[in-house]
C-alpha cells in the first residue's frame, strides 16, 4: 500500500488543478470568513460568530464551500484517468484495483482534512483582524463543530473520488456533485415546507448532503431552514447518513472498477 | 516468455478475440499483425488484464495481476497519448516510478535514452505524436523490464525515429528480453521481427517465423532471361514479357535450369523472387478485414 500512496501523492501534487482548487477554495473560504467577521464586528464575540467565521457560513449554506473544491479534487483523482487515458499506465504500475482506489481515497481524504485544518487557521486569522481576543474553540458546541467540519470535508472528498470512478470521467460527476445538493435536495427540502407536501419532511433527514450540513450546524440551522421543522437528526446521527452515502458510493465504485474493462 | 492461452473476448454477440493461443519467446522480437478491428489491441488489453475475458496470459509463469511491481518486469504501452497534458514528462514518469518502487533518477535516464531529455520538464500537451510515442517507450522502459508489449509504437515516428525504434527493439531483444510489438508498417515489421502472430476477426491465422508466413501465404516466382526466350517460353508453357523476361509463379529454379540445360537453351538470369511480408499479409488476411473501403 505504501507504493500506492506514494504514487497517488505524486499524481496529486504534479498537476496544476490540485493547487488551483486548493488555492481557490482557501481564498473563497477566507473571503467569506472575513466578510462575516466584518459584518459582526460590532457584536460581542460569541461562539456563534466564531463558528460561522471558522466554517465560512456553517450550515446556513446548502453546501460547504471548501468541501466542494475538495470533492472536485476527488473527482479529478479518478475521473482524469479516463479523461486522459492514464488508466492504462496506472494499472500497468498498480494492477490491484481495490488497492489503487483505496489509496486514492486515503490520499485525497488526507489532503482534504489537512486543507480544511489550514482553512480553519486562515479563517481564524481573518477573524482576528476585527476580534480583540483569540476565541475559545473548545466551548460547546464549537468543540463539536470543528471536528465535524474536518469530517464533512473528508466525506465530500470521498464522495467525489467515488463519483469520478463510478462515472469514469469528469463532467458527469461534476454535475452530480453540484446538482444533487443544490437542486435535488433543496427542492425536496423546500417542498417539504408546503403543507400539502409535508409528507416529504420525514425524508429530508436522509438527504445525504443536507444531513451532512448538520456536522457544521451551530444551533439547528439546516441548509437555510430550521432543522427542527424538518425533523433533522442530531449532528452525529446526521453524519452517519452522509457517511453511509459515501460508503455506498465507494462500494459501488469499487465493485464496478473491479469488474469493468479499464 | 509470454504464454497466452485461449484468450477470448466477446461484446454481446460479437466476438472480438476468439480463443487465441500463442507464445512470445525471449531473445527475439515478435510482431503482432492483423487488419483494423482484428482484435490486436483487445488481445493486448486482455494480456495485461485491462479487459476482462476468457483465457489467461502468463508472464514467466505468473499472471499480470499477481506481480507485485509489474512495471519492473513488463513494460507496456497501448496508447500513445496516455498522459495528463499538464503534468511534465518527468513528473509522469516519476509518478509511475513512485508506484513501482523505482528510483526517481530512472525517469531522467529513460528520457535521455528516448531523446526527450530536452523537454523533460515541459508539459506534454504540445508533444507531437512522435514525441508522445517516445514518452510511451520511456514509460515502458522505466522499470528496465524483461518483457515489452507495445501497440503500434512506430505510429507518428519520422524515418529516423522508426530506424531508431527498430534498432532499439532489436538490441533489447538481443539482450534476452521478450518483445511483443504490433504495427501496421509491414515493411518495417519485415525488418524488425523474428516471429509473427497474425490474427483476423479475432482468430489466429498464423503463428511462427516470418519466412514461414511468407512461404505459407505466397508462391515464389522464378525469373528467367535468355537470348532464346521464345524457345524457353514454349518449353515452360509461359509467355515472354515486354522486358524480355519470363516469370513462372510457383516454379522451382533448379527445375527450370535443368530443363533449359536439357534443351540447350542459354540462360542469362535465373532467380527466385520471394514475395514480401505485405503480399503474404494481404493474402492471409484478405477475408478477415473488418472494415473495407471502396476503390476509386
Amino acid at each position: 500500500m505504501r507504493d500506492v500512496l506514494r504514487f497517488e501523492w505524486v499524481r496529486l501534487r504534479t498537476i496544476r488543478s490540485t493547487w488551483w482548487l486548493i488555492g481557490s477554495g482557501l481564498l473563497l473560504n477566507t473571503a467569506v470568513a472575513m466578510l462575516l467577521a466584518l459584518a459582526t464586528r460590532h457584536e460581542p464575540l460569541d461562539a456563534r460568530i466564531v463558528s460561522d467565521v471558522v466554517t465560512a457560513g456553517g450550515a446556513s449554506f446548502p453546501l460547504p464551500l471548501l468541501a466542494v473544491f475538495l470533492a472536485v479534487i476527488g473527482i479529478f483523482a479518478t475521473g482524469h484517468d479516463y479523461r486522459y487515458h492514464t488508466i492504462q499506465p496506472t494499472l500497468a504500475a498498480i494492477p490491484q484495483r481495490a488497492r489503487l482506489l483505496v489509496g486514492k481515497v486515503i490520499v485525497v481524504g488526507g489532503v482534504a482534512v489537512l486543507v480544511t485544518a489550514g482553512s480553519v487557521v486562515l479563517n481564524i486569522a481573518a477573524g482576528l483582524v476585527w476580534w480583540d481576543r483569540f476565541p475559545d474553540l473548545t466551548s460547546p458546541p464549537l468543540g463539536e463543530v470543528l471536528p465535524g467540519y474536518l469530517l464533512l470535508s473528508l466525506l465530500w472528498s470521498v464522495v467525489g473520488t467515488a463519483l469520478g470512478q463510478l462515472f469514469r470521467g469528469v463532467p458527469a460527476p461534476l454535475v452530480a456533485i453540484l446538482v444533487v445538493p443544490l437542486v435535488v435536495e433543496q427542492l425536496v427540502l423546500r417542498l417539504s415546507f408546503v403543507p400539502s407536501l409535508d409528507w416529504l419532511a420525514p425524508a429530508v433527514k436522509f438527504l445525504p448532503f443536507t444531513a451532512g450540513q448538520q456536522l457544521i450546524s451551530y444551533a439547528g440551522e439546516a441548509s437555510g431552514g430550521d432543522a427542527t421543522e424538518v425533523h433533522m437528526l442530531a449532528r452525529w446521527p446526521s453524519a452517519t447518513v452522509l457517511a453511509a452515502f459515501a460508503a455506498a458510493a465507494l462500494a459501488a465504485a469499487l465493485a464496478l472498477f473491479r469488474h469493468r474493462d479499464a | 516468455m509470454i504464454t497466452a492461452t485461449a484468450l477470448d473476448k466477446r461484446y454481446g454477440h460479437r466476438t472480438a478475440v476468439d480463443h487465441l493461443t500463442f507464445e512470445v519467446r525471449p531473445g527475439m522480437v515478435t510482431g503482432f499483425l492483423g487488419p483494423n478491428g482484428a482484435g490486436k489491441s483487445t488481445t493486448m488489453r486482455l494480456m495485461l488484464e485491462l479487459d476482462h475475458g476468457g483465457g489467461q496470459t502468463l508472464f514467466d509463469g505468473r499472471l499480470f495481476g499477481t506481480i507485485r511491481h509489474p512495471m519492473r518486469e513488463i513494460g507496456a504501452v497501448l496508447e500513445a497519448r496516455a498522459f495528463h497534458p499538464t503534468r511534465s514528462a518527468r513528473s509522469h514518469l516519476r509518478m509511475l516510478a513512485a508506484g513501482s518502487g523505482i528510483p526517481y533518477a530512472r525517469a531522467d535516464e529513460v528520457l535521455e535514452f528516448v531523446g526527450l531529455a530536452g523537454v523533460a520538464g515541459k508539459q506534454p500537451r504540445s508533444f507531437s505524436l512522435g514525441m508522445a510515442q517516445r514518452l510511451g517507450l520511456a514509460q515502458a522502459l522505466l522499470g528496465d523490464p524483461g518483457t515489452l508489449i507495445l501497440d503500434e509504437p512506430a505510429n507518428g515516428l519520422d524515418p529516423h525515429g522508426i530506424h531508431w525504434l527498430r534498432d532499439t527493439l532489436r538490441s533489447l531483444a538481443a539482450e534476452g528480453r521478450t518483445v511483443f510489438v504490433s504495427s501496421h508498417l509491414l515493411s518495417e515489421m519485415e525488418l524488425m521481427v523474428d516471429r509473427l502472430v497474425v490474427i483476423g476477426r479475432g482468430w489466429l491465422i498464423y503463428y511462427g517465423d516470418v519466412a514461414g508466413f511468407v512461404r505459407e501465404f505466397t508462391r515464389p516466382t522464378v525469373v528467367v532471361r535468355s537470348p532464346q526466350a521464345a524457345k524457353l517460353a514454349s518449353l515452360l508453357g509461359t509467355e515472354v514479357l515486354d522486358d524480355g523476361s519470363l516469370r513462372i509463379p510457383g516454379a522451382d529454379a533448379a527445375e527450370v535450369g535443368e530443363a533449359a540445360f536439357r534443351e540447350g537453351v542459354v540462360l542469362h538470369e535465373l532467380t527466385t523472387e520471394t514475395a514480401s511480408l505485405e503480399a503474404a499479409f494481404m493474402t492471409a488476411t484478405g477475408g478477415a478485414e473488418e472494415f473495407v473501403g471502396m476503390t476509386a
